[in-house]
């Protein structure tokens, strides 16, 4: 079947099965790579994109349930207006980062990497909502993504600094 | 898996459908995904209810309020009257799942699913909810204990759905307590959960109602107990009778996430927490 929905401000029109999940339509059929599969059972937040401004699974979703939806995914974060380059840490690079992304960057909440992308849109969904969250209501927004590396201090402090960035404080 | 989709746009779309031979519902998908990946199960037909209207609506009707079988948790939890008359259910529900799981499971789905660990039964067994069943002839109500038969069970008959529950605004002032033990506090499946509904009055007991998940086959009403403890004061000796009685309203097993000793434990633990820290 065809579906049609918005994939980072983009309209995209694909065909699709019906039991495709939305994660497999967006790293195999649409070349997303940057949502991650973890767990594939809705435990680990490593494919968490946003549908209509709100953070879902992924890997819970099926492809032709998102037509005539807005979707975000990591790939399109960092297209979003307040995207700047990242000053300090990195100089050279002119490729546009969301602050969310500065911010995880500069606090060092980035190991392997492979939870980033999912704590990164859960972090976005939240700060749409509330922007100026406390460390309970961050913890809460957080709690369906694991981290393997950092411990989640970084996390914690990476999410506070970006949701000052976002304010528009320095 | 040659399954067809097909998006609902209204109930009566969602009655003919129904129809079909191996036609299954799908709601938010966090129960069935899983399901039919593993194997567990296969549709010929999903019909997606996720978008429909008249499924997706909470509203307030003569002392109750009734909620749609669509809505999901994040719905619930955010929606302001139901903050306001019946916080129970926003205090269970926020231990539900993570936020993700909280945006796209529902409350149908949840009910449905029938799970002995299902959270949103709680509360809504603590206020006599009932479940509101649409059939091609209209529409039939059944109390939410009567309408979960079993592990994965409900009266549901073929052609028939699920289209909202109907919960009576309680008391203000009864004390309110959920508590849920599992491996972690986030995303945690209940080893153990118990609900209440408490109002005290001269220093003794009013009026208790008591409720328990993954204890039993299904989340269930705690009546002996209730019985033991109305009209009474608490003291120690009270605490333990209670206890003494707790083998006479659940039948916990051993899984693979604890024991039915556990069970009885935590049980009789959480309900001395509740006695021992509620306000007169
Ligand atoms: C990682 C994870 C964590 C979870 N944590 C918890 C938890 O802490 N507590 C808890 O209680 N649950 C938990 N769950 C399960 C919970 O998400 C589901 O029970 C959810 O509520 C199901 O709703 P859904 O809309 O996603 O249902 P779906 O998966 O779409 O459907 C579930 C079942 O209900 C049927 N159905 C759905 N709606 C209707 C209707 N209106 N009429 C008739 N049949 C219908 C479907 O055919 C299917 O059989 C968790 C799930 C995951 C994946
Ligand atoms: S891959 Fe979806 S939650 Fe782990
Ligand atoms: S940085 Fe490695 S899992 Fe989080």
């Amino acid at each position: 079947m065809k579906i049609r929905f918005t994939l980072n401000g983009k309209q995209i029109l694909v065909e699709v099965d019906a039991e495709t999940r939305l994660l497999d339509l967006l790293r195999e059929d649409l070349h997303h790579t940057g949502t991650k599969e973890g767990c594939g059972e809705g435990e680990c937040g490593a494919c968490t994109v946003l549908i209509d401004g709100r953070a879902v699974n992924s890997c819970l979703v099926l492809a032709p349930q998102v037509d005539g939806k807005e979707l975000l995914t990591i790939e399109g974060l960092a297209q979003l207006s307040q995207s700047v380059s990242l000053s300090s840490a990195d100089q050279g690079h002119k490729c546009g980062f969301h602050p969310i992304q500065r911010a995880f960057v500069e606090k060092g909440a980035v190991q392997c990497g492979f939870c980033t992308p999912g704590f990164i849109m859960s972090t976005y969904a939240l700060l749409l909502k509330n922007p100026d969250p406390t460390d309970e209501q961050i913890l809460a927004a957080l709690e369906g993504n694991l981290c393997r590396c950092t411990g989640y201090l970084k996390i914690l402090e990476a999410v506070r600094y970006a949701a000052q960035l976002m304010r528009g404080g320095k | 898996m040659d399954e067809q989709y097909v998006k609902i746009g209204s109930v009566e779309e969602l009655f003919q459908s129904l129809q079909n031979p191996g036609a299954v519902i799908l709601c938010g998908g966090t129960d069935l995904v899983l399901k039919m990946r593993k194997g567990l199960l296969s549709a010929k037909t999903l019909l997606d209810i996720s978008d429909l209207d008249q499924l997706r609506e909470i509203r307030q009707k003569c002392g109750c309020i009734e909620i749609g079988a669509a809505v999901t948790f994040s719905q619930i939890i955010e929606e302001a009257i139901i903050g306001e008359q019946i916080p129970i259910l926003v205090m269970a529900l926020r231990k539900l799942g993570s936020t993700q799981i909280r945006n796209r499971g529902t409350i149908g789905g949840n009910l449905v699913n029938a799970s002995p660990a299902a959270d949103s039964a709680i509360p809504l067994l603590l206020l006599d909810a009932e479940a509101i069943i649409a059939n091609p002839a209209g529409e039939r109500r059944v109390q939410l204990e009567d309408f979960l038969c079993g592990p994965g069970k409900t009266v549901l008959k073929q052609g028939e759905f699920l289209s909202g529950i109907r919960v009576p605004i309680p008391d203000p002032d009864f004390s309110l307590f959920f508590h849920k033990v599992g491996r972690r506090k986030a995303l945690t499946i209940a080893i153990a959960s118990l609900g209440a509904l408490l109002r005290m009055k001269d220093d003794a007991i009013d009026e208790i109602r008591l409720a328990a998940g993954s204890v039993a086959p299904l989340p269930i009403r705690l009546y002996p107990l209730e019985t033991l403890l109305a009209g009474r004061r608490v003291t120690p000796q009270l605490i333990k009778q209670a206890r003494n009685i707790i083998p006479q309203c659940i039948s916990p097993i051993t899984d693979l996430r604890a024991t039915a000793d556990y069970r009885y434990q935590v049980i009789g633990d959480l309900l001395a927490r509740l006695l021992l820290t509620m306000p007169n």
